[in-house]
């Protein structure tokens, strides 16, 4: 694999709670343009290394490259800046504000390219919240707050998202409506990294999945392959 | 946007002008002082408060520093008293930078530390030993310059200045980054807000209001202790009547220091005892009914409150 096009790049990433290694040494990277799945069981350390990479928690050691650059401890809107964003398994809506206000925050500090009110209407559109864009956040649904979180992220005009368990919670049309989303904002050159439980889920996203288990990359490869691999077998159902 | 701004502003000249013509028509200046002073009092914890969040309990630190700084200047540096308002001002905003780190804290830690911190600095200003610089317990003269006109219009400038301040952070991308803090500071920073920064401008302007406010303060009384200015009476009042009219919003730290300081004066002198029952009936009200206000009465029908 070139270096060159590597949009993310992690190599040996270790994250510390304490005694506990929720990250120990995992490596990780990303083509440019590509959507890589990220499975694994609860607490193989998913979440943890979307938080390390987007800045929201700070590394105990390793590297982070994003284009080439270092974002190693880096803060999280510098990390923005550089265009890496995020969304949360559990949606972190700015309740009191408006769907508009939420994503007018991060037009207008996301990023400098692009005139604000179209970066919001067209990560409004984007994620099909025009409709509600007067209402409270507070007042949408799960999974519309969801969507504005990716909305949010959009809107900051990222390179790379990092999605996280999107899908948790959704019914089937959901399912579906928010699977093709993703595939356009890929299309669009967004690349992606998926964090899901749900295998059907990242099947119609990529044929590029990484399993990870206690803190570490077990596998790559595709989900097909996964199912037959004895370890990633053994990880998900036990010996 | 504009138009709010307009409409805001017209608030502003508004109460500008019946500051400068009631002294003619009303003679108690001192009571029409104290009521410009905790307006842009409640203003200034309003723009920390109101828009971030965090709950300044030792408010008055602010204030107290901002009266020495001023006197200091006046007494020492023998300077004119406006520039030494503006020392006044900077004093406080130098002591909100020392504290910067207490951002870090949240919540009721932060509150309960700030509050500490205001008393340590009240006690070090206070301390008999440092009687050469600050005059210790025995308080501060400022006989010299002593100007009840002057300061009275100084106070108003500094009200009006604490009013523009909150109109435009009402008003402007910065002020809807500060909400987003308010809101959840992890989603503020992934939209690009950088937060330390943002509070940090935040709580130097909400500071520096308050020096300027004590400042004013020291110049229009003139002779005054420590614990005068040290009070944690002027940090819970200020918070109550910010509470009161309701936070984030120009009017509501107005309105409240309008209606509870007016009324604190009618009923408080003449008749303590009621007013004190009356005071406590009228916050258990507020806090069950009306959490955010009397204005949020306004914001629930979809009015805009300036």
């Amino acid at each position: 694999m070139s270096l060159n096009n590597l949009m993310l790049n992690v190599e040996g990433l270790i994250k510390e709670f304490g005694n506990f290694r929720a990250l120990d040494g995992a490596d990780i990277s990303v083509k440019e343009g590509k959507i890589l799945g990220l499975a694994g069981p609860n607490g193989s350390g998913k979440t943890t290394f979307i938080n390390v990479v987007s800045g929201v928690y700070k590394p105990n050691g390793g590297k982070i490259f994003f284009n080439g650059k270092s974002i190693y401890k880096l803060e999280p809107h510098k990390i923005v800046h550089l265009g890496l964003n995020r969304t949360f398994q559990v949606p972190k809506p700015l309740s009191g504000l408006t769907v508009e206000q939420n994503v007018k925050v991060a037009a207008v500090y996301g990023s400098k390219e692009g005139n604000t009110k179209d970066k919001i209407n067209s990560a409004l559109s984007s994620v099909e919240l025009d409709n509600v864009k007067h209402k409270e956040a507070s007042s949408l649904t799960s999974a519309q707050q969801k969507l504005l979180g990716l909305a949010r992220a959009l809107a900051t005009n990222p390179k790379m998202l990092l999605i996280d368990e999107i899908a948790a919670g959704l019914n089937q049309h959901e399912l579906k409506r928010i699977a093709d989303m993703l595939i356009k904002l890929n299309k669009f050159g967004i690349t992606m990294i998926v964090v899901e439980h749900l295998m059907s889920f990242l099947d119609i996203l990529t044929d590029d999945v990484v399993v990870m288990n206690a803190g570490v990359n077990l596998f790559r490869g595709s989900i097909k392959e996964a199912s037959m691999n004895e370890k990633v077998v053994e990880v998900f159902l036990g010996r | 946007m504009l138009k709010k701004r307009i409409g805001s502003f017209g608030i502003i000249l508004i109460i500008a002008l019946i500051f400068i013509f009631l002294p003619f028509v009303y003679n108690n200046q001192s009571f029409l002082f104290n009521m410009m002073l905790y307006i842009a009092l409640a203003e200034g914890l309003n723009i920390i408060y109101g828009f971030t969040g965090y709950l300044p309990f030792g408010y008055v630190g602010f204030f107290g520093a901002g009266a020495y700084s001023a006197s200091l200047a006046i007494l020492f540096l023998h300077f004119p008293p406006l520039l030494s308002i503006f020392i006044g001002g900077m004093g406080a905003l130098l002591v909100g930078v020392v504290l910067m780190p207490l951002l870090k804290l949240s919540g009721a830690y932060f509150a309960i530390a700030n509050l500490a911190a205001s008393q340590a600095l009240y006690y070090i200003v206070a301390n008999p030993n440092l009687e050469s610089i600050t005059h210790g317990p025995y308080g501060i003269s400022l006989a010299s310059v002593y100007n009840p006109h002057a300061s009275y219009y100084t106070m108003l400038a500094v009200l009006v200045l604490s009013m523009i301040i909150v109109l435009f952070i009402r008003t402007s991308n910065f002020g809807l980054s500060l909400l987003a803090i308010k809101e959840d500071r992890i989603t503020a920073s992934l939209a690009g807000v950088n937060v330390a920064k943002a509070r940090a401008i935040a709580w130097g302007l909400s500071a520096f209001i308050a020096g300027l406010s004590g400042a004013s303060f020291a110049w229009y009384v003139s002779v005054f202790y420590p614990g005068t200015v040290f009070s944690l009476n002027i940090s819970v009042i200020v918070i109550v009547f910010a509470l009161f009219g309701g936070i984030g919003t120009i009017a509501g730290p107005l309105v409240g220091s309008l209606i509870l300081y007016s009324f604190y004066n009618f009923i408080g002198i003449s008749t303590p005892q009621y007013f004190q029952l009356l005071y406590g009936i009228l916050i258990i009200v507020l806090v069950l009914f009306l959490p955010d206000g009397i204005t949020s009465i306004l914001q629930k029908r979809k009015i805009y409150v300036p």
